[in-house]
């Protein structure tokens, strides 16, 4: 790959305190790729997230985001949490979400000004969504509300994008959306990383895997990480052998 | 009605506008305390900030002074002991505040059971006293709610942001816990300056009542900001009005509006066309252009 590094991870650990969460990651996210973060629940895929955010601090080893230590890159880089871990109650239209992308950019005390709108409005496009900008962002269905994240995101021009278990419970015409969207934006150089705990969409879509359980299994491209040995070993009793013809793992 | 017929009175005429203005802070402030969950945070300000009136009276300093100087300590206290922001490392929340809560009147109590000349005047203090206001109150009030307003007003897009979406407010490198506690300093200021009109326990019914009330008409933060003003200075108006009328509790009466307001609301949203009442609102609400405003 003679694309530059984004993102490198030098044999990091993290730590919650002095609990080791996650051990001995290794491996390089180049611009313009998608590497997707794959395990059981309580792996640390999520852990491993906040660590690119420095929300997280790596306890040994290192992780460079963009040339920089996690906490200096922030502002490059754009984070996509659950759709479902936000109220949707909250009195909020999705445009407004939308152009909350933009405010690290605009910086304090300033208002939003006609680029950020115009940007907000173009990224909510780009989801597919430009028809819903005046609802409020708790009548839409929980798919339509990841799409939003999303152009949230987008609004943000990241270098790299963040994602944690963006198609979890969404429907396939969002799923569809979605992967559309972050193919697009790595198509323009961006660096993304996706948990997830969907193997097949993640041998389908993306152009690394990261195997992790504690510590990682694998790091590479989906043919060499998703292989039957290294899956038995990170999922353990959630593989289930199917004979000769492969493996299949249980959600736990 | 009294209220009108009575305003050659100088004394009327400063508790109408002192509720007009704590209507206005308690609304807006309220908004905040109500996306964010922190009304029982609130309580406990209201509370705790009672042993601070107490005090103030013992050592002769200006109540609102030195409720207002206890009130800067104990929210320090609260950031101190919540530790880093979010359930994830921070104690338990709800826990710390109750004992804040019940530690904190429990000492204004027994400094004032010490103190017994001032009982009659710090009774004032729990459940206020809008119609023996001073012009000095006023000014105090008038101030802290521009103040405030300003705070809020030239903040709002990162507070909107960290109400809605702690984590990407955190993750988008902000300074979440700085601005936790400029909101908890407003939050102070703003008990501290409605202590007059409804006293330190009744504080927490203006601040959240109206902001409660409109959450569940609006659909925009900014609506829902202007609504809980109104409804804010509505029911200090009304109150104010009721008691002047019968005779009873100025600041019983206002709280008692606000608690009108809010259970109103509720049961006009829970009738059969309840839902449609409030969807129609918001659908006229956001007709039109899309407004990308914050």
């Amino acid at each position: 790959m003679s694309r530059p590094a984004a993102i490198v991870f030098d044999q990091a650990s993290v730590a919650y305190g002095r609990v080791p969460a996650l051990e001995q990651v290794h491996g390089t996210v180049h611009q313009g790729e998608i590497v997707a973060l794959v395990g059981p629940n309580g792996a640390g895929k999520s852990t491993l997230i906040k660590a690119l955010l420095g929300l997280v601090p790596v306890a040994s080893g290192s992780i460079s985001v963009l040339g920089r230590p996690p906490a200096l890159a922030r502002r490059q880089v754009a984070y996509v949490p659950q759709a479902d871990t936000l109220d949707p109650d909250f009195p909020v239209s999705v445009a407004q979400v939308v152009l909350m992308g933009r405010y690290r950019r605009i910086g304090w005390l300033r208002p939003p000004g006609r680029a950020d709108r115009d940007a907000a409005a173009e990224a909510l496009a780009a989801v597919g969504l430009a028809h819903r900008a005046a609802d409020r962002f708790g009548t839409l269905s929980g798919g339509q509300r990841q799409r939003v994240l999303l152009a949230r995101a987008i609004a943000a021009q990241p270098a790299a994008l963040l994602l944690d278990e963006p198609f979890n419970g969404v429907d396939a015409v969002s799923q569809e959306a979605l992967l559309a969207t972050i193919r697009a934006l790595a198509a323009g150089g961006a660096a993304v990383v996706v948990s997830t705990h969907d193997l097949g969409l993640a041998q389908l879509t993306c152009d690394g895997i990261c195997l992790l359980n504690r510590h990682q299994f694998g790091f590479g491209p989906p043919g060499e990480v998703l292989t039957p040995d290294l899956l038995r070993a990170a999922y353990g009793g959630a593989a289930l052998e199917l004979g000769d013809r492969g493996l299949i793992v249980a959600r736990s | 009605m009294i209220l009108f017929s009575s305003l050659g009175d100088g004394y009327v005429w400063r508790a109408l506008l002192e509720v007009v203005i704590v209507g206005v802070l308690c609304g807006a402030v309220g908004v905040h305390v109500v996306l964010r969950r922190l009304s029982f945070l609130t309580m406990a300000l209201t509370h705790a900030t009672f042993p601070g009136v107490v005090i103030a009276t013992m050592l002769g300093l200006g109540l609102v002074l030195g409720a207002g100087l206890f009130g800067v300590l104990l929210v320090a206290v609260v950031a101190a002991l919540t530790g880093p922001r979010g359930a994830e490392h921070g104690r338990e929340t709800s826990s710390v505040t109750a004992v804040v809560l019940s530690g904190g009147f429990a000492l204004g109590m027994a400094l004032m059971s010490t103190q017994e000349g001032f009982s009659r005047d710090l009774t004032a203090f729990l459940v206020g006293s809008v119609l023996t206001v001073q012009p000095s109150d006023l000014v105090v009030s008038a101030v802290t709610t521009a103040v405030v307003l300003g705070v809020l007003a030239a903040l709002r897009k990162e507070l909107h942001l960290a109400a809605f979406d702690p984590g990407a407010f955190a993750a988008a490198g902000y300074p979440a816990r700085r601005l936790d506690l400029v909101l908890l300093l407003a939050l102070e200021a703003t008990v501290v300056t409605s202590l007059p009109a409804v006293g330190t326990i009744m504080a927490v019914a203006l601040i959240v009542g109206p902001a409660a009330t409109a959450r569940l008409w609006c659909s925009r933060t900014a609506t829902m900001t202007a609504m809980a003003i109104v409804v804010g200075v509505a029911a200090g108006v009304i109150g104010l009005a009721v008691s002047e009328q019968w005779n009873v509790a100025a600041g019983g009466a206002i709280v008692l509006s606000v608690a009108a307001f809010f259970v109103a609301s509720l049961v006009l949203q829970s009738l059969p066309w309840g839902e449609p009442v409030a969807a129609a609102v918001a659908r006229r609400k956001s007709a039109g252009r899309p407004t990308y405003s914050g």
